[in-house]
């Protein structure tokens, strides 16, 4: 693995060669990707191992988002912290950063940005006084390590449970691909891959196994590099046996109809420029992000020959990941959607400044009340499936999204691979769907 | 929720794959087998009728995947399905080998002059009339328990699908993927209605149009190939197939009469005679059978049907261009004469029934509009050597002209108390006949449109929908409005109602018209001008269906 990281970084350093005239400097480097190589945050009263609860949940308040507050305020749940770790995004990325981010520019128009090859594109402090860091922040999200150059779930469980009486309506058993066709790093080919004639930024495949009602459905999005440009999808249903393309616009759709909508993916998954992004501030709170291996497993749900089992979920209604949380140095951000009709008014966003994943998300509705809390849970590749050690992904490993005001919560429990061989470039084909389908 | 099974079956699966993939040389082992499947009841009241259908089916599938060094994926599908339709036990005075019909059409229309000429439709001729069972021998020679449990027949239709399929990556990083056995091949992009989706023929004795298609294609021996070229500097995707039915033709299962579900009531006309003999001194002595004889397409090389699809997408079109050469599926009328150039019929039967082959050219192209957000569908399927009915000599060979333009729009409305996207399908299918005669019942130009309004409440686990399609030269509607509910994994309860308007339309019949009457009739040309939908405008009824899948 060693030696394909060095390989991958080699590769990535001699593409660089020529192609920009000046690098980012190594203390931004430094501070981006490593903010904890001088130790970890701290907290009056915060130890690993320690449990957040209603007895002393106002002791901590200042380490918890409103929403997670509320719910240990409520006794919905506990958190149990965690020490802090260092995520190391993979070499070839920072490497791809150092060499490519420099010179990169916000365009004039919302949504724009100037040429970029790889590599987190604003890898500088935010600043409160730089009325557009907020923009800045959601870039580095959408082109941050997230799950590498291509990964799969596989499988990955969604379960819909009533909150109140913690009963589990529905459980959809599927499998995730993703793939980033350019902005890639760290597996081959790099920095892109071609033939891409409709200069596709990344590929989403799902395949659903169960239950028999949807099994053998198929969604495949493509997302452009020109953000401005909405997405191409398709849609392959088992008793239809043929693709239907899918208007990409209702964004806010309950994806099958859980509580996650479809812009709610990894904790955004619109156009830049469908939202106005505000940098608030620059917080130390408790994340969901963890050792796999560490945590409490759920024996039920998943068994395979690896011997894997998924991430057990407790609390009110099973809504809440048996997980440790742990201090991180956080960005918080707000997005507030430009169409007036959107049906939020904005989401907190809390991303980790080390990763640019978005462990964290709270949702307001129109009238500014809470209306959901998103929780995505990462495991350090390294404590993981041995496959996944060395990637370098923050690997997405528990979600939790919970509707505070209708009482219910979607859930989800993944087998997450960082492997090329899962993902290859025809499986984000349309012809791919066919084959697929019956 | 489905199983996977690593035992026995296996190896069975494995010597299944080993007989299909003979001439594929498959070096393979098995590796393990999911199963998955359903138990399911649809009771049907039909107004004024009772009972319907009682139909209880059981379907179980499985997928077994083989590890092989040489391709880079290879499984065996099978899909297993068995019915029994209780309606002929529960309601056998007005379905089964034991119903009467007062006069032809006696289900969608009232009297004339025609039905005085056509005697009623026999019931499963084969179980009342051997005659006629001789006449219609291969075809609706269907006897009451075929109705009764349809998928236990001489084509071992209870094995629905049972194909292997493999995929080898080129060194050029191309796909060549290769499927053989009983399959379903789709083509084409539309609901309800079909313009390219025509390689397997559809059994319509089911429920008429209205099932999914997955459920009343059926299924063909068929072997198809793919060369998935992937993208290249113009297009995102490129893919070339083949399919060749080698299977022996079937024609469109229309519904024997007496069964419950006959479109276009064509089952009791093929039952039906003319009472010619009721022509003072006329050559005949007794009525004389409609059909004469079924030529179905015996199997030979020559009768196989062959296609080709290339398909891609450039930009936010995805396309296909389709050519297909296989045999009509609905059958044509050929007129028999006394003799030779004689406006009157043979004695012992009046037409014989013919499928054509049919040369189809057609392509379809679907086109994502940022700005609507939305999908816009186009196909179109041109087609020679088709036969449609007409009033003189039965038959004429025509070119036809099939297109549907398609809108989709998923669009959340939450007025409508929910955060799911409702989808917005709507579709306009148009065929012109490009040789029309005045006599020919289908009008030179007619258009049916369709429209799908689906919505999702309850995490999707509710599902109220409608369908509405409109027949223009029909004047005929059909309004589906049904609810969907799944309490969980498992369970399904659909209710639905499904009424229909129309039937009201006539064509002069010449036969008519040499008895005196040259006004329009309903028998039986007006059958096809009033089409599936309004020649069931009689059969508006309440639906049920409970299914519970594992």
């Amino acid at each position: 693995m060693l030696k394909k990281t060095l390989l991958s970084a080699a590769i990535a350093l001699t593409l660089a060669s020529g192609a920009q005239a000046a690098e980012v400097s190594e203390e931004i480097i430094q501070e981006s990707f490593f903010p904890y190589a001088d130790g970890a945050p701290s907290f009056e009263g915060l130890k690993a191992g320690m449990v957040i609860n209603q007895s002393n949940v106002e002791q901590f308040k200042d380490v918890l988002d409103p929403a997670m507050y509320m719910f240990v305020k409520n006794g919905d749940t506990e958190v149990k912290v965690g020490e802090t770790t260092d995520f190391a995004l993979h070499p070839s990325y920072i490497e791809a950063t150092r060499k490519y981010s420099a010179d990169v520019q916000l365009g004039e128009g919302h949504g724009e940005l100037s040429d970029t090859v790889a590599g987190r594109p604003f890898p500088a402090e935010p600043s409160l006084d730089d009325p557009r860091a907020g923009e800045k922040l959601a870039w580095n999200y959408k082109y941050g390590y997230n799950w590498g150059d291509s990964a799969a779930i596989t499988p990955f469980y969604w379960t819909m449970r009533d909150m109140e009486s913690g009963n589990k309506e529905r459980t959809i058993k599927m499998n995730f691909h993703f793939l980033n066709f350019t902005h890639r790093t760290s597996q081959e080919p790099y920095p892109e891959i071609t033939p891409n004639p409709s200069e596709l930024f990344r590929g989403i495949y799902v395949q659903v196994l169960e239950p028999f009602d949807v099994k053998n459905t198929q969604l495949l999005i493509h997302r452009f590099e020109d953000d401005t440009k909405l997405d191409n999808a398709y849609l392959y249903l088992g008793f239809q046996r043929r693709v239907r393309r899918l208007s990409t616009g209702q964004t806010t759709d309950a994806f099958l109809g859980t509580d996650v909508m479809i812009e709610d993916f990894e904790g955004y998954n619109g156009r830049i420029s469908d939202m106005k992004w505000t940098y608030k501030g620059t917080k130390n709170l408790l994340m969901p992000m963890y050792n796999h291996n560490d945590m409490v497993l759920d024996t039920e749900t998943h068994q395979d020959d690896d011997g894997y089992q998924v991430i057990a979920f407790g609390g009110k209604g099973g809504c809440f990941p048996e997980i440790t949380w742990q201090l991180r140095k956080v960005y918080v951000v707000e997005s507030e959607p430009v169409d007036p009709n959107h049906p939020i008014s904005k989401r907190q966003h809390y991303m980790d400044a080390q990763t640019f994943i978005i462990p964290r998300n709270i949702t307001y509705d129109r009238k500014g009340d809470m209306w959901k809390s998103w929780t995505i849970g990462q495991t350090h590749p390294d404590h993981h499936l041995p496959v996944n050690k060395g990637t370098g992904v923050s690997i997405d490993d528990s979600f939790t999204m919970i509707d505070i005001q209708a009482n219910h919560c979607t859930t989800g429990q993944f087998k997450g691979i960082v492997d090329p061989e899962l993902s290859p470039v025809d499986k984000f084909s349309v012809q791919n769907m066919r084959a697929s389908g019956r | 929720m489905s199983k996977t099974i690593t035992t026995t079956f296996s190896h069975l699966a494995l010597g299944v794959a080993a007989a299909l993939g003979t001439g594929l040389a498959l070096p393979a082992a098995a590796a393990e087998t999911t199963w998955a499947g359903f138990v399911e009841n649809a009771t049907y009241y039909r107004d004024g009728v009772g009972i319907s259908k009682f139909r209880n089916t059981a379907q179980a599938e499985f997928e077994t995947k083989f590890q092989s060094d040489t391709f880079r994926s290879v499984q065996l599908n099978g899909v297993l399905r068995g019915t029994y339709d209780g309606v002929y036990d529960l309601n056998d005075d007005e379905f089964g080998k034991d119903s009467r019909h007062a006069y032809l059409g006696e289900n969608w229309h009232g009297q004339d002059l025609s039905t005085a000429i056509l005697t009623p439709g026999v019931s499963f001729p084969c179980e009342n009339d051997p005659t006629l069972c001789g006449n219609l021998d291969g075809y609706m020679d269907h006897d009451e328990n075929d109705a009764k449990f349809p998928e236990f027949n001489d084509q071992l239709d209870f094995i629905r699908e049972l194909y292997i399929s493999a995929d080898k990556e080129l060194n050029n990083g191309d796909i060549l993927s290769v499927r053989l056995g009983k399959q379903q091949v789709i083509w084409g992009k539309t609901d309800l209605f079909r313009v390219l989706d025509v390689i397997n023929p559809v059994d319509y004795s089911r429920h008429n149009i209205y099932d999914e298609l997955e459920d009343i294609r059926i299924p063909q021996w068929m072997l198809t190939a793919e060369w998935r070229m992937g993208p290249n500097s113009v297009f995102d995707d490129s893919n070339l197939s083949m399919v060749w039915n080698f299977d022996k033709f079937r024609p469109n299962n229309l519904g024997t009469c007496g069964q419950s579900y006959r479109i276009l009531d064509a089952g009791c006309f093929f039952s039906s005679s003319a009472n010619l003999q009721l022509i003072p001194g006329g050559p005949y002595s007794q009525p004389v059978p409609i059909i004469h004889d079924v030529e179905e397409p015996s199997w030979s090389l020559a009768n196989t049907q062959l296609g080709m699809k290339w398909e891609g997408v450039y930009g936010d079109a995805t396309f296909s261009v389709n050519a297909l050469t296989y045999r009509q599926q609905l059958p044509s009328l050929h007129f028999r004469p006394l003799a030779p150039g004689a406006p009157v019929p043979a004695a012992d039967g009046v037409f014989d029934i013919k499928f054509p082959r049919v040369n189809l050219l057609g392509g379809s192209i679907d086109y994502y509009s940022m700005n609507m957000d939305a999908i816009w569908r186009l196909e179109l399927a041109y087609t020679e050597g088709e036969e449609l009915p007409r009033d003189l000599n039965g038959h004429k060979e025509t070119d036809m002209l099939r297109y549907v333009v398609g809108f989709d729009k998923n669009i959340i409305i939450p007025e409508l108390g929910t955060r799911s996207a409702f989808l917005l399908s709507a579709q306009l299918f148009g065929e012109h006949i490009l040789d029309h005669e005045a006599d020919m019942p289908n009008d030179e130009d007619n258009w049916i449109a369709t429209l799908l309004f689906k919505g999702w409440y309850m995490n999707n686990r509710l599902s109220p929908q409608i369908i509405m399609a409109h027949d223009f030269a029909a004047q005929s509607t059909v309004y589906a409005p049904s609810i969907s509910w799944s309490p969980d994994n498992h369970w399904m309860f659909n209710l639905g109602l499904n009424i229909k308007t129309g039937g009201d339309e006539r064509f002069p019949w010449s036969v008519a018209s040499a008895f005196g009457d040259p006004s329009a009739q309903y028998e039986p040309l007006a059958r096809f001008t009033n089409g599936p939908i309004g020649v069931a405008n009689d059969e508006d009824e309440l639906q049920l269906t409970v299914r519970y899948s594992f």
